[in-house]
């Protein structure tokens, strides 16, 4: 309730930063834009076009959907994908740093894929799946697979080890000493690659609609731009990016509730 | 209490360890020999660097020698395992369980069963001091409190084997001064099995009833120094003990050995 009775001064001291910085940017577009002028509408719609733009999008569909419709095809091809990814990388990363004769097997085949764009994966996507949630999931997966695989491997590799020597003198087999010692210290590790996946992911998901699909924020946009509605463009743009913030600032929620040792 | 010739509880039989390819690698022991009587604190004592925590590290089962045996009771001790504890150095406590966590952490891993993991966490609780700090987790805890987590986590497995691998070297002076004293109190009041690794002659003198002075790299037995067991003076604090006539005495001796290998290195 009380903003100030927050436990954690860490948390409100960037918050408030944040704030400011937003609402200095916020005054120099209503300046460049209503008051100065400087920059016509047909570039730059000024905020109060933005915003009843996405009022108007809010109730009235635009390119087959409602606001709120694009915003839940986005965000459920992006959770398949970044599901798949997380639930697939995670292990495989630490599998990856466990088992030396795994790495040096599938090193050499993990490094040359993942210099591949994802969205070098988009048409052979559409041919295998055609049109589908699954072709955008697919190219989501694809972006937001190594960060969890890369991530979760440097984490399982900078786990100190003795705290491995100590747990197999305490008697732990392979299972338990991943699960009660090295997992939970590489975590914070682990968290970050899904962090890193969940905005690339959700990067390249927004790519993916701008060149295929029917719905979702990305088609939104690139409809925007057909119709000539540069104050389309911009409500996608930023429900783009607030999108993205909130997703983030959920997972770091979670991060900090499964990991209360972290804390000094 | 003791008979020379009686098997040992622990023996480190002609230990060679070889970092890399053996003849080209780096020689980190040297065919070192170590027994320990049950009941017995052995503290073995040399140079930074001359191979002292690889004897501790190969005898714990955690590497392997490159030749030599490790012996419990006379037969092959395998795989590391709750008949032999180890304190490290650097605490390794497990940073995301707790306090209590920590100390369950080899009841579990071993079976024992429920209620009694739970007796024995609490009586370490106890015995350590830790009672209060049952739910915090470690990176809370300074280095001392630490220490004696990581010490009421070897306790609780009911070790034959006490392995201490220069537990106080990461502590404060104050700190480490209380911890030899508790250590001190507890190995006479439970006659625990202890081979001690340590880099403090006047520690070695305290705690130990005999200590092993062992040369630069690579490492080798120097000498055996017999001390004198159950005397008055080690029962005390070990400012009293240090200004006792026998501590100087042997003091002065494993000093100069030491000092030896030092100075040739």
């Amino acid at each position: 309730m009380a903003v100030n009775a927050s436990p954690s001064p860490i948390l409100s001291r960037p918050l408030a930063y944040g704030a400011t910085s937003l609402g200095i940017l916020a005054l120099a577009w209503v300046l460049a834009t209503s008051v100065l002028g400087w920059v016509g509408p047909e570039v730059l719609p000024s905020p109060l076009a933005v915003i009843a733009r996405f009022a108007n999008l809010i109730v009235e569909p635009f390119a087959g959907a409602a606001l709120f419709g694009h915003v839940l095809a986005s965000l459920e091809r992006w959770s398949y994908g970044v599901f798949f990814a997380i639930v697939l990388g995670v292990p495989f990363g630490i599998f990856f740093a466990w088992v030396p004769w795994f790495r040096a097997v599938v090193n050499p085949v993990f490094e040359t894929l993942r210099y591949i764009p994802p969205f070098a994966w988009v048409p052979i996507a559409i041919l295998w799946f055609g049109a589908s949630t699954a072709t955008q999931a697919m190219v989501v997966f694809i972006a937001a697979f190594p960060a969890c695989v890369i991530n979760a491997q440097l984490g399982v590799q900078h786990v100190d080890n003795i705290l491995v020597q100590a747990a197999r003198v305490f008697g732990a087999d392979q299972l338990n000493t991943l699960r009660r010692v090295v997992v939970p210290v590489a975590t914070p590790s682990i968290f970050t690659g899904i962090r890193i996946a969940i905005s690339n992911g959700w990067m390249a998901l927004v790519g993916a609609e701008l060149v295929v699909g029917k719905t979702g924020l990305g088609f939104l946009i690139a409809q925007g731009q057909q119709n000539d509605s540069v104050s389309t463009i911009f409500v996608g743009i930023i429900a783009i990016g607030v999108l993205g913030v909130l997703i983030d600032l959920c997972v770091q929620r979670l991060e900090r509730r499964l990991m209360p040792w972290q804390l000094p | 209490m003791l008979e020379p010739s009686a098997t040992p509880k622990l023996e480190l039989r002609n230990i060679t360890k070889w970092y890399g390819p053996e003849g080209t690698g780096v020689l980190a022991v040297d065919d070192c020999s170590v027994s320990v009587q049950k009941g017995e604190f052995v503290c073995v004592v040399g140079p930074s660097g001359c191979g002292k925590s690889t004897l501790m590290t190969v005898g714990a089962g955690l590497e392997e020698a490159t030749h030599g045996e490790i012996l419990i009771d006379g037969k092959p001790a395998g795989k590391p395992g709750p008949r032999r504890s180890v304190v490290f150095q650097k605490f390794a406590l497990f940073p995301s369980e707790t306090v209590a966590q920590n100390i369950k952490f080899g009841l579990q891993m071993t079976n024992v069963p429920r209620d009694e993991q739970e007796r024995r966490v609490q009586q370490q609780l106890e015995i350590m001091g830790l009672t209060q700090f049952r739910d915090s987790y470690p990176s809370q805890l300074s280095g001392g409190m630490q220490q004696r987590v990581a010490i009421a986590r070897a306790l609780a497995m009911q070790p034959e084997i006490l392995l201490m691998d220069e537990p106080f070297g990461a502590l404060d002076a104050q700190t480490r001064t209380i911890l030899q004293e508790e250590v001190q109190r507890l190995s006479h009041q439970m006659h625990y099995t202890v081979l001690f690794i340590t880099h403090s002659v006047e520690e070695a003198v305290y705690l130990s009833d005999r200590v092993i002075v062992m040369s630069r790299r690579p490492g080798r037995i120097k000498k055996e120094i017999q001390l004198p067991r159950d005397v008055a003076w080690k029962r005390g604090d070990i400012e009293q003990a240090a200004e006792h006539p026998e501590f100087i005495e042997a003091r002065r001796e494993i000093w100069a050995l030491v000092r030896e290998e030092i100075m040739a290195a």
